[in-house]
């Protein structure tokens, strides 16, 4: 199994985006506040390493051994990432607000089962159970980030939140390439086997080049500082603080009133 | 070979895609539109306006007064009964257009920020105005469903119809003012 010209430049041109992204997250203190993501793009930059140097002095099991338990480790960060980005964007205080803490969860129920659905569907085009479950996993986790993404949008419209924080950066670039996931995992199952059929290898090397241009998109996005966070005063913190009593009062008084 | 498994996941990933790209392009236009006219479109918010009888909803403000008036000013006037009232607002169909009407009021003032900003005062004052009206309308629904409707009804459509009058007036009065465009359309509307 010997690696092409296209695969190779894709590798090195992988590990060297990580490697500034990583750099990016880190100097620039943004690990702090999205640790997951960075170590999700961590993870990549070890794995690309490791598995390169597998490839060298190992033989093709230990090899795709490695490559499993590094998927693995890849599909539960993906999900961590989108919890993470999911609770900055919806919950920019730290907590969910109380009223729309029962619909905010029906949501994230039908989002996940619509995500459940959709990955348990496809024909597994792979003989291996272990990678078949990866495919289902990557098609789980790209379901789940449009989903996110989708939600950051309309958010974004109704409240009229802006574009250009960091988390949104990264639903962004995420969004898009997991978009681009799912229109390749149908082309992936129209063609039947992947890599076997020229257009499947092509939508393949399409993707990997989305990803790369998502890597320079998050590296140009995530070293300026964001823009700055709209903070309450005191006082109208101390306002706010009243009128959500007096509101949370009222409330239980007609809710009583409707018994 | 394409099996029926296969067809009906791409099937099920294409709607799924279509319907994320029409909801996303949903929010996408309304930000653009948004960005376009941050005060709204004017013509989308007189398009929101009902025309409303004026000559009926002024005879029932005239009647409001007469009566609130009659114990110090014995002013003579007309004296409408309940029945008449209902008809003439036209029952609760008429009363929640009014309400309706109220929202694209505070509109139209908020319209005129762009200009003069300092008829937001004027904007907080109809949306208070309008809350009123709300929390009246909605007693209003709550005694229609309890069966006491005809005992509520007369009085607070009289309060709902002079609050209503009153507030365009208000909004005539400011764009008449400021002379600002669209002020014979609103007249011929309102």
């Amino acid at each position: 199994m010997h690696p092409t010209h296209i695969e190779i430049l894709f590798w090195r041109l992988g590990l060297l985006g990580h490697c500034v992204l990583l750099l990016v997250l880190l100097v620039r203190h943004r690990a702090k506040v999205f640790p997951v993501f960075a170590a999700l793009i961590g993870t990549n930059v070890v794995r690309s390493v490791v598995l390169y140097v597998v490839h060298l002095h190992a033989g093709r099991v230990p090899y795709l051994d490695t490559y499993f338990s590094f998927a693995l480790v890849d599909f539960s960060l993906q999900i961590g990432v989108v919890w993470e980005i999911a609770s900055k964007v919806f919950r920019p205080t730290g907590v969910w607000a109380a009223d729309t803490r029962a619909g905010t969860l029906i949501l994230l129920v039908v989002c996940a089962v619509v995500a459940l659905v959709i990955a348990s569907m496809p024909a597994p085009p792979e003989r291996r159970v272990l990678k078949d479950l990866l495919d289902r996993g990557n098609l789980l986790s790209s379901v789940l980030v449009c989903e996110l993404f989708l939600g950051m949008v309309a958010l974004s419209v109704q409240a009229r939140l802006p574009w250009k924080t960091h988390a949104a950066r990264i639903a962004q670039g995420l969004g898009c390439y997991s978009l681009l996931g799912l229109l390749t995992a149908g082309v992936h199952n129209i063609t039947g086997l992947v890599r076997r059929l020229p257009v499947s290898h092509e939508v393949s090397v399409f993707r990997e080049a989305t990803y790369l241009v998502c890597l320079v998109y998050w590296i140009v996005t995530l070293w300026p500082n964001g823009p700055p966070p709209r903070e309450l005063t005191p006082e109208m913190r101390r306002f706010l603080f009243g009128v959500e009593r007096s509101l949370e009062y009222n409330l239980k008084k007609l809710r009583l009133l409707k018994k | 070979m394409i099996t029926i498994r296969v067809l009906y996941f791409v099937l099920a990933l294409a709607l799924f895609t279509v319907v994320l790209l029409a909801v996303g392009l949903y929010y996408f236009v309304r930000a653009q539109r948004r960005k376009k006219y941050p005060y709204g479109k004017w013509e989308d918010i007189l398009k929101r306006l009902t025309i409303v009888d004026r000559d009926s909803i002024e005879m029932i403000a005239r009647d409001f007064t007469v009566e609130s008036g009659r114990a110090g000013a014995q002013a003579v006037g007309p004296d409408l009964d309940p029945s008449e009232i209902w008809d003439l607002v036209g029952g609760m169909r008429g009363l929640e257009e009014l309400e309706k009407n109220c929202e694209a009021l505070v509109d139209l003032v908020f319209y005129v920020q762009q200009w003069y900003p300092e008829a937001l005062l004027l904007a907080e004052q109809l949306r208070q105005s309008t809350r009123e009206i709300q929390w009246r309308v909605a007693r209003l629904k709550g005694a229609e469903k309890a069966g006491h409707l005809k005992d509520w009804f007369p009085e607070a459509a009289q309060r709902v119809v002079v609050q209503y009058l009153s507030m365009t007036h208000k909004v005539l009065a400011l764009y008449e003012r400021g002379g600002y465009p669209g002020l014979s359309e609103l007249q011929r509307t309102l």
